[in-house]
């Protein structure tokens, strides 16, 4: 029998509200992640037309070389009578004031506000340098050891609940953290122990004293390594758990020890998700604040690391042949404190007196920190793509 | 199936399991398990899903001591005449000498001739001639040489499904082991690979000793000289294949054998 055709729909919904609350909950659902790209739209254009003028310029180059090539100063502001502004730095002053010579009505100074943001630059790439070197070897040990050689136990789950733990802590507690255990009672090789050692340990020719490393970008470096640890080792286990379980079977059937087929048959394939991840690692160490405040930055320093005042290696000879003092002088820049971008972006907003200069090297300095971080988040990116394509499996 | 060698025959078994249990942690997977195999035969291991044939193969290179709690509980498992549980066998000279090729055909991602040469490398051969001699050897006997030899640099995953089976024989062949296991290694392949597969153990067979696992009663037919009959951890037949199948003593083989079994 052909089915007749009515002219009721079999279909017609029965108005119980069920499409109703379909469309609400979709509706809340879409609300809820427009909220979140408008929040990051509206952060990153404010930031954009704030702080791109002060990172860069009209004229060629282009880029405001001084904003990105010069330490922080001291701005001088002098006011004509005739309502001209003239900034200067500390050298400048005095000249513009003669030049002004009657007309001049008053000079304002602004901390921090003047020259460039190199020193924090250069102070947060140090920091992020160590930070990422000391979380990834710890990181990736600690994941392989978790994820190829752990028996699953008691041991394994009281591991990872500390894991878990240590990426709850606030950062301001890693920072004293740091503090105690680093910039106070790390030990170091010295000739003669300081007093403050806590303990000292003879070995003959040198001492070992737990006299701490003072705050320093290594005291920083690693107390953001620790910071980072936990992302680091929860990203590294789950690459090494993605790497196929057929491979490590197949390479201890042909007589491979565990650590030989870590090495040939489960890193190579594991270590694109590993550097992305400690990419993502060094966005974090970039950006916190907390844990340096108390180990490493200053929020100023008239000087990079490597300028220190030591008297400069006899100019006949090459590096080479005073190697060692080369070494050394290289190591020395870890043991220099430093200023950092996050913390330099908080003392221009919190520790001086708000005005339309401060503002602009806040905006700038914000900026170009953005810029950095977005960087290194397409470069992991672009590293993800690129070292998927050579290890896919 | 393969012509009597009287200088093998007279070898004692080069695999002897003797009454042998094992455990998964507290539960019995194996009980009281006895077979002998004989060199340069192909031993065919069949019986339903869970029996345990997996298990008592893994257990003659064993595999089984990468999971928690698994552990030969009674009796020995002899290779080569040496009880490979012994503390002063080193597993990685154990494995070198019984290769496994698994259900699931997993080349490196790497290219064609890293993959055959990795088991040397890893025995820290560095030899380019050797290591070049062995992959020739290798891929020869697997019947892929002359399909390979000019793209051996290529990635081993553009292969097709049974080449990249092919492949992972060569590549446990390549350390020349006297037992390959192999763990129905057809399982996932269409009807023409697994026949190549199967002309290829009639070959492999005259070099090495080939123990195999399948879930396929024709295939133990076709490539087996003895086949053993597991059912729920329990080795219920060993015979020559032949016997086996057309004259089974006991009427559990019998009735699997049928496909009326309970």
């Amino acid at each position: 029998m052909n089915p007749v055709p009515t002219a009721e729909n079999p279909f017609a919904g029965d108005n119980s509200g069920i499409q109703k609350r379909e469309t609400a909950a979709r509706w809340a659902l879409r609300a809820g992640s427009y909220l979140v790209v408008l929040t990051t739209a509206a952060i990153m254009l404010h930031i954009f037309v704030k702080g791109a003028p002060v990172a860069f310029q009209s004229k060629w180059p282009f880029i405001n070389t001084q904003f990105l090539t010069e330490l922080p100063a001291t701005l001088h502001v002098i006011e004509g009578k005739q309502g001209q502004h003239i900034e200067t730095d500390v050298n400048g002053a005095d000249a513009v004031k003669k030049q002004l010579g009657e007309n001049f009505l008053s000079e304002k100074t602004i901390s921090y506000s003047g020259g460039g943001i190199l020193g924090p630059i250069v102070g947060t790439a140090l920091l992020v340098v160590v930070s990422v070197s000391v979380a990834l070897f710890l990181g990736v040990s600690c994941a392989i050891y978790l994820s190829e050689y752990a028996k699953k136990g008691k041991f394994l789950e009281t591991v990872r609940l500390a894991i878990l733990n240590l990426a709850g802590v606030p950062s301001v507690v890693f920072g004293l953290f740091g503090l105690g255990a680093f910039v106070l009672t790390a030990p170091k090789f010295v000739d003669v122990p300081a007093e403050r050692s806590v303990f000292s340990i003879p070995l003959g020719f040198t001492t070992l004293s737990f006299e701490g490393w003072d705050t320093c970008v290594l005291s920083g470096g690693f107390t953001l390594a620790f910071v980072i640890l936990p992302v680091i080792i929860t990203a590294s286990e789950q690459c090494l758990q993605a790497v196929p379980q057929g491979f490590r079977e197949t390479s201890m059937a042909l007589g491979a020890t565990r650590w030989q087929t870590i090495r040939y048959s489960v890193l190579p394939f594991a270590t694109p998700g590993i550097l992305t991840s400690s990419i993502l690692g060094i966005a974090r160490a970039a950006g916190e604040t907390a844990p340096i405040m108390f180990t490493a930055a200053l929020a100023f320093k008239d000087k990079l690391p490597w300028q220190k005042d030591l008297p400069p290696l006899p100019a006949d000879a090459s590096i080479f042949a005073h190697w060692e003092q080369s070494v050394s002088r290289f190591l020395g820049i870890f043991t220099e404190s430093v200023q950092a971008l996050p913390y330099h972006i908080y003392t221009l907003a919190a520790k001086i007196p708000q005005n339309e200069y401060a503002e602009r090297a806040q905006y700038g300095s914000v900026f170009v920190f953005l810029v950095l971080v977005a960087t290194l988040a397409a470069a992991s990116i672009w590293l993800r793509i690129h070292l998927r394509k050579k290890y896919k499996w | 199936m393969v012509t009597p060698d009287p200088s093998s025959a007279a070898k004692p078994p080069v695999v002897q399991v003797r009454d042998m249990d094992f455990c998964y942690g507290a539960s019995p997977a194996l009980h009281d398990i006895h077979l002998q195999v004989q060199y340069h035969r192909v031993t065919a291991l069949i019986g339903p899903s869970g029996c345990g044939k997996s298990t008592l193969l893994r257990c003659i290179n064993r595999m089984n001591d990468r999971v928690t709690g698994a552990r030969v509980t009674k009796g020995a498992v002899l290779v080569k005449g040496k009880n490979i549980h012994d503390s002063d066998v080193d597993l990685t000279q154990l494995r070198k000498q019984v290769g496994m090729v698994f259900q699931k055909s997993n080349p490196f991602p790497k290219s064609i001739y890293e993959n055959v040469a990795y088991g040397l490398r890893i025995h820290g051969e560095k030899r380019k001639s050797v290591l070049d001699e062995a992959v020739e050897r290798s891929l020869t006997q697997a019947a892929l040489w002359d399909d390979l030899k000019d793209r051996l640099q290529a990635n081993a995953l553009a292969l097709s499904g049974g080449q990249q089976q092919r492949l992972c024989i060569a590549r446990a062949i390549a350390t020349l082991p006297d037992v390959l296991l192999m763990d129905e290694p057809c399982s996932a392949l269409d009807p023409i690979s697994t026949l190549k597969i199967e002309e290829l153990m009639h070959q492999l067979s005259q070099n090495y000793t080939i123990v195999i696992v399948t879930h396929n009663m024709q295939q133990a037919v076709r490539v087996s000289d003895f086949t053993a009959f597991l059912h729920l951890g329990k080795l219920v037949e060993f015979a020559p294949t032949e016997e086996l199948f057309t004259n089974p003593r006991e009427k559990l083989t019998e009735s699997y054998l049928r496909g009326t079994f309970s």
